[in-house]
């Protein structure tokens, strides 16, 4: 089927990829159905569009990238969304960042580790999650780890 | 909006399963207790507003935007 995007221009999709948010997106729980959207040229960013909204697609990438100890309580979110047949380690993740650039050449890609989404590729449906835990900024800077050196420890221990 | 006014150690029921309880007031600070079943989803309401603020301005960014900033990301990490 072809759906309409801002950033994109109409684009064709396959139904099947449809995923299905019961609870949608903070802040635009109007909207129930996206997709995910890979492009080679973004990559390891991608776009979580909405099927129904073009204009609206948010940046997300895999929070394993830059943090490789980030978690969430799976569990807890299978149990709630009342999903079965799936287990917590096939549950798909994603943050939501954002990009601050200026003329003055400071960059900064911040990612919200607060709001996760989490995709169940099962029965094609997602939630955004609310992770009320106090280390997950909803603006971690991906550029300039917190801890860049014990990271360095860690990997050549 | 509905307004209560409630002493130390009153409550509130809202619908079959909320309890919400007022433990204790410390000048401006109001400590509060919430009874709910445990798929009922509670949180400060600063941190909704944050994660709805991040949604919306991430879906503001333009693609050159994005692709600039998977540039730096490449280049990033890499580097380590």
């Amino acid at each position: 089927m072809k759906i309409h995007t801002r950033k994109f221009g109409e684009i064709e999709i396959d139904e099947q990829d449809i995923l299905f948010m019961p609870q949608g997106l903070a802040g635009f729980s109007e909207y129930k159905r996206f997709v995910l959207i890979q492009e080679p040229e973004t990559d390891p960013l991608c776009w979580f569009q909405s099927v129904e909204e073009p204009n609206l697609s948010l940046v997300i990438m895999d929070p394993l990238i830059f943090k490789q100890d980030y978690t969430i309580d799976g569990a807890s979110v299978i149990r709630e969304m009342k999903w079965e047949n799936i287990s917590e380690n096939e549950l798909l993740i994603y943050v939501v960042v954002n990009i601050f650039a200026s003329q003055n050449s400071d960059r900064k890609i911040t990612a919200n580790l607060a709001g996760p989404l989490v995709i169940n590729p099962e029965n094609h449906q997602a939630i955004q999650v609310i992770v009320p835990n106090p280390d997950y900024s909803c603006q971690y800077d991906i550029l300039t780890p917190e801890t860049p050196e014990s990271e360095e420890l860690a990997k050549s221990g | 909006m509905l307004v209560l006014t409630r002493k130390v150690e009153e409550k509130i029921q809202i619908g079959e399963q909320i309890v919400v309880s007022v433990l204790g007031i410390d000048s401006s600070t109001v400590k509060i207790g919430i009874e709910a079943p445990k798929d009922v989803r509670i949180f400060r309401w600063e941190l909704y507003e944050q994660i709805q603020m991040e949604n919306r301005e991430s879906s503001k960014k333009q693609v050159e935007d994005v692709t600039q900033a998977a540039e730096w990301l490449k280049k990033h990490y890499s580097r380590k």
